[in-house]
């Protein structure tokens, strides 16, 4: 009883679970540039996920796959959908989401072929993460039973709870349900005996093991997670797509006025994060403090950021790399090591970013 | 007719038998600024109060303007023109600022208007900002520090005294200040000057004084001086590096956040504050006064209840908290070391292992039916074996310590609540120059040791010395982070304006 008056008035006075918080980016999470100052690699159209094997560093960029060599890009392989996730194989084949409904596992020297293992069914709807188990197993993120990848944003705005985690049998084709009822299952890497996921809505780490989902080992994020990949030395790299603001937490509290604006309003202006922003002057001003003189302030609350962040084994953050609101790099969805530099997908910029990894040392002495 | 204002000759003092001051001798000439430098124990406090007529010396002679006096009260002191701003101020918290100024100094008949017009008039002309009307118990410590000036000043004194006056003051508060001595000088007012920013005494007086444990060590013009014989002459040992001389080469790493406070508002003071305070690091808070800094940890520690409608978040290791007193935020293991130890601190007139006992009881959720005497006395020989309290006996009332010491005090009786998180608000405050030495040892010790240690100064060099990240604060809210490796003086003074 006491509780369901406390949980009335915490609405009342929106204080307790109402209250409209965003964490500060401080600490480990403390903004700079060095995202924003990354050597450009490429420009692409369409680009979704990251993965490299052997020095070699592979690109989902629309319905292809591409291989970054020298300054060039080869094409690996051609699909007649958009490929969602992609990654790389211990044995050195690759495996790829297709539309985020059926995963392919295909050779990476000789590209796709009829024989290739194609995994379909078990409702697959976003997947949008893919990663080697030890086991041999592909471990998966879906990330929502009722929107496709590209529609991310209804997902959130929705309140959507149907993410899952997905372990499957590339030999037998089975598919298991690991974990249900995520916020939006972003991005998986293998730790230990299970896996860590990004559940983007709730701005968690969550460990998932063969009974499920277990204890959250980083949480409270000012940020909306995504991929996540080892990094040498141990830990690993996890990358944020865009920031929280507090604009957009009232309005996924409000339900009333995020209804009529899904139905009355083009997604492009809702008030919502984005991958880019600056695009259109019909874009919502978040905090209305955007531009001042013309000038976009580095600090004002962020539509569109980028970001991405070292974590150590235990999940604990130790540094990240900005690309703040003022920069274009926007739209984080990827980072992988390949020979000596991480690479970065930068989504909103559609750009692939280069740092050397003794500049990232260098800079915060790691 | 001599030219010393002030004489004391063989002036000795004794508490219970223990001299405070012994065989002290000091001039102070007409119009000079006479800096009284030493460790706090070593009798500048027990000097001024014999001046003052707070207290009476036991033997010794003291002469003003040539004439042998003994004040036996402050009142008595005023009409020989002795007049004294104290380190812990003595306004009646009550009245108005109008009202302090002018109490003891009331006509028969009491316009309230006209006494705050001419106060109003009085503080314009001193350049100092303080509503005449407002409430002193309301005022923050700075404004109540100029109020105390303000009042020596009206008072016309010949010999004012202030006893660490800049303390609580801002920088532009200081310049302000600063000046107004000055000027005090020219109209040919002797002023003495406490304090323990040397640097204060180096720049403002004419003439240093440094006592040592009740005794007099030296006496010379201020031009003759320079910090590291101040220290030496103060401490009788070389102290200069070992407190704010080193840079830091390497910070600690941040571990679990152990605190974040998220869009955090009080109005008027907390404006929508944020930031995280991570175990084993010392987190640096500066800001200048008005700042917002203490009050937002006074809400993170429950000493300051927020009003039911003011938003904003409090988690402590990601568990949302709402204290509205203390003790249960002790009971999380969050300690709060006040920044004002005489109002908050303690109970001045119980011994050190009472008071550190009360610091321990408070753990226990609705307090404990049964005490032990002899737990309440272990505890407290162990706190001031372990944190080098120095005091008569173990019996000893907090009142009778020195600054230092009762800052000790303060500390230990937090520290016995074994808490994960420690807000120290302004730690060396009034404190002297080995107990500081002595206070920033156990910091950075339980910084070490894996806790969470947030410290508010408003002293750059200490913020510097002490703190791995350091978060400044302006206008209610944390402004910008920086690495004790990145950060200046003027790096961080710019970001506290700006």
């Amino acid at each position: 009883m006491i509780a369901v008056l406390r949980g009335f008035t915490d609405r009342v006075f929106g204080r307790g679970s109402a209250a409209i918080t965003v964490p500060p980016f401080d600490g480990a999470l403390k903004p700079n540039q060095m995202l924003e100052g990354a050597e450009i690699v490429a420009e692409l159209a369409q680009p979704n996920d990251l993965a490299s094997h052997g020095g070699n560093l592979y690109i989902a960029n629309g319905v292809e796959v591409l291989r970054h060599v020298g300054d060039a890009m080869q094409v690996v392989a051609r699909f007649d959908r958009e490929v969602t996730a992609l990654c790389a194989l211990p044995d050195g084949r690759l495996a790829v989401a297709l539309d985020g409904r059926e995963i392919r596992v295909f050779s990476a020297a000789n590209g796709p072929a009829d024989n290739d293992v194609a995994i379909g069914g078990a409702n697959m709807t976003a997947v949008n993460a893919l990663t080697a188990a030890p086991s041999g197993n592909l471990l998966a993120t879906d990330g929502s039973a009722s929107y496709p990848t590209s529609q991310w944003t209804h997902d959130l705005m929705s309140h959507g709870r149907s993410g899952r985690v997905l372990s499957i049998d590339v030999v037998s084709k089975q598919v298991e349900v690991l974990a249900s009822g995520l916020r939006y299952a972003f991005g998986i890497a293998t730790s230990g005996d299970g896996a860590i996921v990004s559940e983007s809505w709730r701005h968690r780490l969550l460990m998932v093991g063969t009974k499920g989902a277990g204890r959250s080992p980083l949480d409270n994020l000012p940020v909306y997670p995504s991929r996540l990949c080892p990094a040498a030395g141990g830990g690993f790299w996890l990358t944020a797509f865009t920031g929280r603001t507090q604009l957009v937490e009232f309005v996924l509290r409000e339900n009333g006025y995020r209804r009529r604006m899904m139905q009355e309003i083009d997604p492009e202006f809702w008030v919502a994060p984005r991958l880019n922003s600056g695009n259109s002057f019909r874009e919502p001003m978040q905090g209305a403090h955007l531009k001042t003189m013309g000038v976009v302030k580095p600090w004002a609350p962020p539509r569109s950021y980028g970001l991405v962040i070292r974590l150590n084994s235990d999940c604990v953050p130790r540094y990240s790399l900005h690309s703040r609101v003022d920069g274009r790099n926007h739209g984080v969805v990827a980072a992988v090591e390949a020979a000596d530099s991480l690479y970065v997908l930068a989504k909103g910029a559609g750009r692939l970013l280069r740092l050397p990894l003794t500049a990232i040392e260098a800079e915060f002495g790691a | 007719m001599t030219d010393n204002v002030v004489e004391l000759r063989k002036a000795t003092k004794l508490y219970a038998g223990v001299p405070a001051i012994k065989d002290v001798d000091l001039q102070l000439r007409r119009g000079e600024i006479h800096a009284l430098v030493g460790e706090n124990g070593a009798g500048k406090s027990t000097l001024t109060k014999a001046l003052s007529g707070v207290v009476t010396l036991t033997s010794g002679q003291l002469f003003i303007n040539g004439a042998e006096v003994s004040p036996r009260t402050p009142l008595e002191a005023r009409q020989l023109g002795v007049a004294m701003v104290f380190q812990e101020n003595s306004l009646v918290p009550t009245m108005t600022v109008a009202q302090n100024l002018f109490l003891g100094q009331e006509k028969f008949y009491n316009r309230l208007r006209g006494i705050y017009i001419a106060a109003q008039q009085f503080l314009q002309s001193l350049n100092f900002d303080v509503p005449p009307t407002a409430t002193v118990g309301l005022l923050g410590a700075a404004k109540k520090q100029m109020v105390e000036i303000a009042r020596a000043v009206l008072h016309q004194a010949k010999v004012i005294i202030f006893d660490e006056p800049t303390a609580s003051l801002t920088p532009e508060e200081k310049a302000y200040f600063f000046d107004l001595v000055r000027d005090l000088k020219k109209r040919g007012v002797s002023i003495i000057f406490i304090s323990h920013a040397l640097e204060e005494a180096l720049l403002l007086a004419d003439r240093i004084t440094v006592l040592r444990d009740g005794k007099h060590v030296v006496t010379d013009d201020a031009a003759n001086f320079d910090r590291a014989r101040i220290i030496q002459a103060m401490v009788g040992r070389d102290l200069s590096n070992t407190l704010y001389g080193k840079r830091k080469t390497t910070v600690r790493p941040s571990g679990e956040r152990i605190l974040s406070v998220q869009n955090l508002k009080m109005a008027p003071m907390v404006k929508n504050n944020s930031l995280s305070v991570f175990a084993g690091q010392i987190t640096g808070v500066f800001g200048l006064v008005g700042a917002g800094r203490t009050e937002t940890f006074k809400i993170v520690a429950g000493v300051l209840k927020r009003d039911f409608f003011y938003g904003g978040e409090v988690l402590l290791k990601g568990k949302p908290v709402r204290y509205r007193v203390p003790a249960p935020a002790v009971q999380d293991g969050v300690a709060y070391v006040t920044e004002d130890r005489k109002v908050e601190g303690f109970f001045e007139t119980m011994s050190i292992a009472r008071n550190v006992y009360l610091g321990l009881l408070s753990k226990f959720p609705g307090g404990r039916f049964l005490l032990s005497k002899r737990e309440a006395d272990q505890t407290g020989d162990d706190w001031i074996s372990r944190l080098k309290v120095r005091a008569i006996s173990p019996k000893a009332k907090v009142v009778e310590l020195s600054g230092g010491n009762q800052q000790k005090v303060v500390i230990a009786k937090s520290l016995a609540q074994e808490p994960d998180l420690i807000i120290f608000d302004e730690p060396t405050r009034g404190v002297d120059v080995g107990a500081i030495v002595e206070i920033h040892e156990l910091i950075n010790k339980l910084a070490d040791d894996g806790k969470a240690v947030v410290v508010i100064s408003s002293y750059l060099p200490e913020i510097l010395a002490l703190s791995d990240r350091i978060l400044v604060s302006r206008q209610g809210k944390v402004v910008e982070e920086f690495s004790a490796l990145d950060a200046t003086e003027e790096k961080i003074m710019y970001a506290a304006i700006h």
